[in-house]
C-alpha cells in the first residue's frame, strides 16, 4: 500500500478524532505536503460537513404515550396540559369556577339530592383584561385545597358536582373536608382573528382526545378560515401538526382538505405540510390527497421551491409507489411552468 | 427523576419499579428515532422501533450492566431491532413482487431553514440510502451519535477494525456521491422560484 493510500484511509479516522497522537500528526503532516491528499482531504471534510445538514426530526408526540400506555405507567388517553399564556384567563376563570361551586356546595351539602344541572358563571374577564393578571403557571386541571372560612360564593345555577368524598382525617381538630370533581361548560365568543380564539382552536385540533370532535373542529375551521380576511398562519400549524402527527387518516386526510382551503396568505406552511405528508404520510390515501392538493395548487400557478419540485420529481419515479400517487406527482410537475 | 444518573434510574428498573420510565424515555427518544429513522427510511418502523427499544429496556433491565453506558445499550437494541426489521423486509420482497416500502426520512420544512439546506438534506438522505446497511449504521452512529468505534463494534457486534473499514468505506462512497453531484450533476430544475 502506498503511503498516500495509508493517509486517506486515515483519514475518517481523523474526522472523528479516532487517531491516536502520533498517527493523527504523521497524517496531517503528510496532508500538508501532498497535493493531492490535500484535496481527497478537502473532500472528506466538505462531505462531513454536508452531512452536518440532515436535520434531526421530532420523535411524534403518540410515541411516547403509546409506550408508557404498553408499559402500564399512564392510561394512553392522558395529554399533557401545558400552560400557554392564551389560557390564563380560562385557568383564572377554572379557579373562579372552584372556588364558587366549593363554597356553594359547603354551604348546602345537607341538602337532599345535587341536581345535575349545568352551571352559569358569572365574573369571567374579557381576553383583553387578562394580560394584566398574574403570569404564573396555572393549570385547569390543577387539584386545590381551600380554607372554607377564606371563600364566598360567586355563582348563579348549581354546578355538575361529582365523585364527592368526605375526609376527617383527624377527628379530634373539629375540622371536616369534603373532595369533589366540578365540571364547567365555557363558551368562547370572539372574532376568528383574536389570538386567544386562534389558540384555543389550534389547540383543540392538536390535542382533543376523540376522533368525531376534531374533525368537527376541522370542518369548521375550514369554514371560517377559509375566508381570506381570516387567513391566520397559526391555524395552518395547527393543521400541518395534525397532517404529521394525528394516528387517524381519517383525520389527516381532513388536515389535507382544510389546508386546501386556506387562502393563499398562509401559502408556505400550507405547501410545507403537504410536501412532507407527500414523503413520509404511511397511509397512500394520504399521500394521494397531499399530490392531489399540490397538484392543484402548481395548475393554479402556486410556486413550488427546487426542494419540493426534487420531491414530486421524486414520487413520479418512485418504483413502490402508488400508481396514482406517480401519476398525480407527474401531473403537478408538468404544472409547473418554466420561468 | 431528573436530577438521577442513567444507572440511578436503571436501578430503579431492576429493583421493579417502572416509575423513571418516562424519564429515561425523555433522554433518549430523539436519538433512537433519528437514529432508527435514518437507518430505516421510514417513518412508520421508527416510531415502532422506538417503542419496542424502551418497552424491551424495562423488559430487560437486568441485563443492563451498572459498568455500561445506557445509551449504548439502548442502541444496540436499536440496532438489532432495525437489522430484523430490515432482513424481514428484505425476505418479503423476495417472496413476492410487494416490495418494501421504503419512505425517504422526513424533513423539517420550517421557514428559516433556507433552500440550499434544504437541498443538501436531500442529496445526503440521498447518499445515505447507497451505503450498504453496515456502512449506514457505523456512519449514522459515528457521524450523528457521537459514538466511539469501540462502542459501535460493541453494537454492531464486530472488532473495532471492522468499524474503522465500514466507516471509511461509508465516507468514501458518501465523498463520491456528494462531491460527484457539487462537481456538475443534475441540478438543473424548472423552477419559478
Amino acid at each position: 500500500m502506498s503511503e498516500c493510500s495509508a493517509m486517506r484511509e486515515s483519514m475518517p479516522l481523523l474526522l472523528t478524532e479516532s487517531l491516536d497522537a502520533t498517527r493523527r500528526e504523521q497524517t496531517l503532516q503528510h496532508i500538508e505536503n501532498c497535493a493531492l491528499c490535500v484535496s481527497e482531504w478537502a473532500g472528506y471534510q466538505e462531505t462531513w460537513s454536508l452531512m452536518a445538514d440532515l436535520p434531526e426530526v421530532e420523535v411524534p408526540a403518540r410515541v411516547r404515550t403509546q409506550f408508557l400506555s404498553k408499559a402500564g405507567i399512564a392510561p394512553a388517553n392522558v395529554v399533557p396540559f401545558r400552560s400557554r399564556p392564551a389560557f390564563k384567563w380560562l385557568a383564572q376563570a377554572a379557579a373562579v369556577a372552584a372556588i364558587a361551586g366549593g363554597s356553594y356546595f359547603l354551604g348546602d351539602y345537607n341538602a337532599p339530592r345535587i341536581q345535575q344541572t349545568a352551571a352559569t358563571i358569572d365574573g369571567v374577564r374579557p381576553a383583553d383584561d387578562i394580560r394584566m393578571v398574574s403570569t404564573s403557571p396555572v393549570s385547569i386541571a390543577e387539584t386545590r385545597v381551600l380554607n372554607a372560612a377564606a371563600i364566598s360564593p360567586e355563582i348563579q345555577g348549581r354546578p355538575n358536582i361529582k365523585n364527592v368524598q368526605f375526609v376527617d382525617g383527624d377527628a379530634t381538630d373539629n375540622e371536616i373536608g369534603v373532595s369533589f370533581d366540578i365540571t364547567s361548560r365555557w363558551t368562547v365568543t370572539g372574532n376568528p382573528k383574536d389570538k386567544s380564539m386562534v389558540r384555543l382552536l389550534s389547540y383543540m385540533l392538536e390535542n382533543e382526545e376523540s376522533m368525531t370532535p376534531r374533525s368537527t373542529a376541522m370542518d369548521w375551521v375550514r369554514r371560517t378560515y377559509s375566508d381570506p380576511a381570516n387567513a391566520e398562519p397559526e391555524i395552518a400549524n395547527a393543521l400541518a401538526k395534525v397532517l404529521r402527527n394525528d394516528a387517524h387518516e381519517g383525520v389527516r386526510i381532513r388536515a389535507v382538505e382544510t389546508l386546501t382551503n386556506l387562502p393563499s396568505a398562509v401559502g408556505t406552511q400550507t405547501r410545507d405540510a403537504l410536501i412532507q405528508a407527500l414523503k413520509d404520510d404511511p397511509n397512500p390515501a394520504v399521500r394521494l390527497k397531499a399530490v392531489e392538493a399540490l397538484a392543484q395548487m402548481t395548475a393554479s400557478g402556486t410556486v413550488l421551491d427546487p426542494a419540493m419540485v426534487d420531491t414530486l420529481r421524486q414520487k413520479a419515479f418512485q418504483d413502490d409507489e402508488n400508481t396514482y400517487v406517480r401519476v398525480k406527482a407527474a401531473e403537478a410537475l408538468s404544472n409547473i411552468k418554466p420561468r | 427523576m431528573k436530577h438521577l444518573s442513567d444507572q440511578e434510574l436503571m436501578r430503579i428498573v431492576q429493583a421493579g419499579d417502572y416509575s423513571p420510565a418516562a424519564e429515561i424515555y425523555d433522554r433518549y427518544s430523539g436519538r433512537i428515532y433519528n437514529f432508527a429513522f435514518r437507518f430505516l427510511r421510514n417513518s412508520e418502523a421508527a416510531e415502532d422501533a422506538t417503542q419496542e427499544v424502551f418497552v424491551k429496556m424495562l423488559k430487560h433491565a437486568n441485563q443492563f450492566h451498572g459498568d455500561a453506558k445506557l445509551s449504548t445499550w439502548l442502541f444496540s437494541i436499536t440496532a438489532n431491532w432495525c437489522r430484523d426489521y430490515l432482513r424481514k423486509a428484505d425476505n418479503k420482497s423476495k417472496e413476492s413482487e410487494d416490495v418494501l416500502i421504503s419512505l425517504p426520512a422526513s424533513s423539517e420544512h420550517s421557514p428559516d431553514r433556507n433552500l440550499e439546506q434544504r437541498e443538501n438534506e436531500q442529496r445526503v438522505r440521498r447518499a445515505l440510502e447507497s451505503l450498504t446497511a453496515e456502512q449506514r449504521e457505523a456512519i449514522l452512529l459515528s457521524r450523528y451519535q457521537g459514538l466511539s468505534y469501540a462502542e459501535i463494534a460493541q453494537i454492531a457486534g464486530c472488532s473495532e477494525g471492522a468499524v474503522k473499514t465500514r466507516v471509511f468505506r461509508a465516507m468514501e462512497t458518501l465523498k463520491k456521491t456528494l462531491m460527484g453531484e457539487t462537481r456538475g450533476g443534475d441540478r438543473c430544475l424548472n423552477v419559478v422560484q
